[in-house]
């Protein structure tokens, strides 16, 4: 603080000026007050009450006690269709990845060819982002045929939005200099970029890749709730004929499934991303051994003037994930029931189904459609305020710096981490079950993801806050309750709110999908759409999806700017 | 810092070629900002020597280097290199020239994240067709041709570290490695060694001087510190506001001739003090 803010302070004793409102903080309250607002309409409009929310959760007690103990005997069919699951997502992570790369090229300032490719490979890539994996899988069940092809083709699809967003951002990132240097020794463009711009996001490129392919993996779980391949199928049928104990069965095989490649993406993305010189990993025996190695192999290298690079456990971690993945793209193609579609008739397919949407029809079923989604948006926000008021307590539990006992912080985080292995649109599939179609079931599933994400990001916030405020808020007598209140809430509220923000922006998005599996909103009446074939309904309604996810994102793009 | 050996091959190769390789007539560049950079400039290159270019950052000097490979074009005047009309060739006949001109950045250039060879490599994309990724994408006797110029530079050693991992004056050497693997007949480096420290400075300037004698190539350098220039360079071009105010061999050149480019731009520095000291600490940050 300047010396400038402090005279008015000194000079009138008696009166303390306000600190003085901005423009900014205006916006800030209006934002505040409309979300309390939209929060309070939302919980009356979805019938929420008290008694509702606990009744929900004594009926899913009940359904949870039927499940035990669950009946294993299925086992190798919910093998198959796992496997199933993990080939789709393989497949599909692969198929966004190369579309992405063209696309992320044309949409990069600075290796786009021309601003009008640059403006349509930038549209291209929200588009895809904007409408859910599910509505695409379940709108092209319709047209390819029910299986894991529509799936597929759904996850390769909308992942364009992610991968191709980050792939851009990373080339715009690279920095200019070296792309000069070899331009300037008479290279062509692309062999420029092959030398000095690949080489530079490589590491980047592939974190993201294996991270959507985490993602991917959650949603190709649920895609055959629309009849679109995977474990997801086997799971809804089981819980239609009321067999609790093999669903279980079947949800502990995809959640084993899940857990186990995220553990292996997380570890694979921070050895591949990590090996930023100024990330010196801990140093023990064993690695200073494998750093010896490496040296003597470089040096062998090149006292024999070996022409091609030595193998350092860099290239042999390289080529092992490499060869890995090859391998498991080979199998996953050779093994998946897909039709041997030309690409021909695919893409004929593809784009009559497209073209059935339109025009898309709004008035039909007009006062349904409004109906759906005042409820999207309704769920979007009560799951989010629910969410977060279970997430606060846990996510202090799991701050290692507040909570002294590692025992408490370990559980919570154990705890945490189980149930994030469970796609969100299991737990509503669970919920609908146990409690019958509408929008609280639905609500009550989006709340428990949200809770388990959020708790997470603030255990995270509260991890980072710096120690010194503390100590010395401790220091003039405080006692812990008020030291935390005074001195770690104000350091880790503005990333806290940015965090909700962007978990409402999720909630509201996945609310659109809820419905499919009965969990109430728009989803329901795009699917009973699409199973009547009222083709030009399910534009409207795809249309109104991508409104608004793409009205929030904008929205939310603006908040988190003014609170940065 | 100058040694025996390094004064042995100047003297060596003092006079070079006659036939003038680079020219340069009448030549003005007014940017878009309306800056006027260089000021109807005349100037000759003949083969084999090793040329540099000296003045304050802002007169000209830069501007003048880029226009020679073609990265600017002249305003008004023409632009001669190898024979070859620079000023007005189209973007292919550009990139030809662009082959046998090789480019120094004070930056460097590197792609850090791969191997010094691959960087090395990386120079002779230009007379490759198709895409190169990895150094195993490249034919053996181009890898084996940058195993030479990378020993040349004295960092066939590092041949298989990350670029990233090496000195300042290290990524500088195998900057210029990469130049050589162009077969360049003339290398142009802009402020190699602004951002290095006295003892780098020299080893770079020492293998340009060295590529200059042995390939009889025309080197031209630009630098703002005078010793440097005055240690290595054949010949010394000075530059203000766009202008040459001094042109004459290093051999016949003293500091104090030098220091004219310079001082008369401050005119503090013309009333009564130390006026030599004065501006020779301002141009020069080394000790």
């Amino acid at each position: 603080m300047s010396g400038a803010h402090l005279e008015p302070l000194v000079k009138s004793r008696t009166a303390l000026p306000r600190a003085p409102k901005n423009w900014h903080s205006w916006v800030l309250i209006a934002i505040f007050v409309g979300l309390i607002a939209a929060l309070v309409w939302s919980w009356l409009f979805i019938e929420m009450t008290l008694s509702t929310v606990f009744g929900g959760f004594s009926d899913i007690w009940n359904l949870i006690q039927y499940m035990f103990p669950p009946m294993f005997d299925n086992f190798p069919e919910a093998l198959r269709a796992t496997i199933e699951t993990i080939w789709m997502a393989l497949i599909g992570t692969t198929m966004a990845v190369v579309l992405s790369v063209p696309l992320a090229f044309m949409a990069a300032r600075n290796t786009s060819p021309h601003p009008v490719a640059m403006a349509i490979s930038r549209g291209i890539i929200s588009l895809a982002r904007a409408i859910p994996t599910l509505v695409l899988a379940a709108i092209f069940a319709s047209s390819v045929g029910i299986g894991p092809l529509p799936g597929i083709l759904a996850l390769g699809l909308h992942s364009i939005g992610m991968i191709g967003k980050l792939f851009a951002e990373a080339i715009e990132n690279t920095e200019a200099t070296s792309r000069d240097a070899v331009l300037s020794t008479g290279s062509g463009k692309w062999q420029t970029v092959l030398a000095t711009i690949v080489p530079q996001i490589m590491p980047s490129s592939i974190g993201t890749s294996l991270y959507r392919l985490d993602i991917n993996l959650r949603e190709s779980a649920v895609l055959g709730f629309v009849g679109a391949g995977g474990v997801g199928f086997l799971i809804q049928s089981e819980l239609r004929g009321l067999d609790y104990q093999r669903a279980i069965s079947a949800v502990s095989v995809i959640f084993v499934a899940i857990t186990l490649i995220e553990l292996i993406s997380v570890r694979l993305r921070a050895s591949i991303i990590g090996d930023h010189l100024s990330a010196q990993p801990k140093q023990t025996s064993r690695s200073r051994a494998r750093v010896a190695r490496d040296q003597k192999k470089i040096y062998m290298a090149i006292s024999s003037r070996q022409l091609t690079p030595p193998w350092t456990q860099e290239r042999v971690l390289r080529a092992t994930v490499g060869g890995t993945y090859l391998l498991m793209m080979i199998v996953a193609l050779a093994t998946i029931d897909m039709p041997l579609l030309s690409a021909y008739k695919l893409g004929d397919d593809l784009v009559l189904s497209i073209g059935r949407l339109f025009p898309p029809d709004f008035t039909t079923a007009r006062s349904e459609l409004i109906k759906g989604m005042l409820e999207t948006t309704a769920i979007g926000f009560v799951a989010t305020a629910l969410g977060l008021l279970i997430a606060i307590p846990l996510g202090i539990l799991t701050a290692r710096n507040i909570i002294i006992r590692r025992l408490v912080v370990t559980l919570t985080r154990g705890m945490l981490l189980f149930i994030r292995g469970i796609p969100e649109l299991i737990f509503a599939v669970i919920f609908v079950a146990a409690m019958g179609l509408g929008p609280v079931p639905g609500t009550l599933a989006l709340a428990i993801a949200t809770a388990t994400f959020m708790a997470k990001l603030i255990g995270d916030a509260l991890e980072e806050v710096q120690q010194a405020p503390r100590d010395g808020v401790s220091a003039v007598g405080a006692s812990r309750l008020q030291e935390f209140i005074s001195a770690v809430v104000p350091q880790a509220l503005p990333n806290l709110v940015s965090q909700m923000l962007y978990m409402l922006d999720v909630n509201l998005r996945s609310s659109t999908v809820l419905g499919i599996v009965g969990g109430g909103g728009i989803g329901f009446l795009l699917i009973s759409a699409i199973r009547g074939f009222e083709t030009e309904t399910v534009g409207a309604i795809v249309f109104l999806i991508f409104v608004i996810v793409y009205a929030i994102e904008l929205l939310g793009s603006f908040v988190r700017r003014i609170v940065a | 810092m100058k040694t025996a050996d390094q004064q042995f091959i100047k003297s060596s190769s003092f006079s070079g070629g006659t036939d003038t390789l680079i020219s340069l007539t009448g030549i003005s560049k007014r940017f878009p900002n309306g800056t006027l950079a260089l000021d109807n400039l005349t100037l000759q290159i003949p083969e084999g020597q090793l040329i540099s270019f000296i003045g304050l950052s802002g007169s000209g000097k830069s501007t003048l280097l880029r226009h020679i490979n073609g990265l600017l074009r002249p305003t008004t005047g023409t632009v001669e290199v190898m024979g070859k009309q620079v000023s007005s060739a189209s973007g292919r006949e550009l990139k030809k020239v662009r082959r046998e001109i090789g480019f120094v950045f004070q930056q460097f250039g590197l792609v850090g994240r791969t191997t010094c060879l691959e960087n090395v490599l990386n120079g002779a994309l230009g007379r490759l067709r198709g895409p190169r990724y990895g150094v195993r994408s490249y034919p053996k006797n181009l890898r084996s041709d940058a195993f030479d110029q990378l020993e040349r530079v004295g960092l066939a050693n590092q041949a298989y570290q990350r670029a990233d991992t090496l000195s300042g004056g290290q990524m500088q050497r195998v900057a210029i490695a990469r130049s050589l693997m162009q077969r360049p007949k003339i290398m142009l480096a802009d402020e190699p060694v602004a951002s290095l420290d006295p003892e780098s400075s020299a080893q770079v300037l020492d293998i340009l001087l060295r590529v200059s004698v042995e390939d009889h190539m025309t080197v031209v350098v630009t630098l703002h510190q005078v010793e440097l220039a005055l240690g290595w360079a054949n010949r010394i071009v000075g530059l203000r506001d766009g202008k040459v105010v001094l042109d004459r061999d290093a051999t016949t050149l003293k500091q104090d001739d030098v220091m004219d480019v310079y001082r008369r731009v401050d005119k503090t520095l013309d009333d009564g003090r130390d006026s030599i000291s004065v501006a020779a600490s301002r141009v020069q940050p080394m000790p």
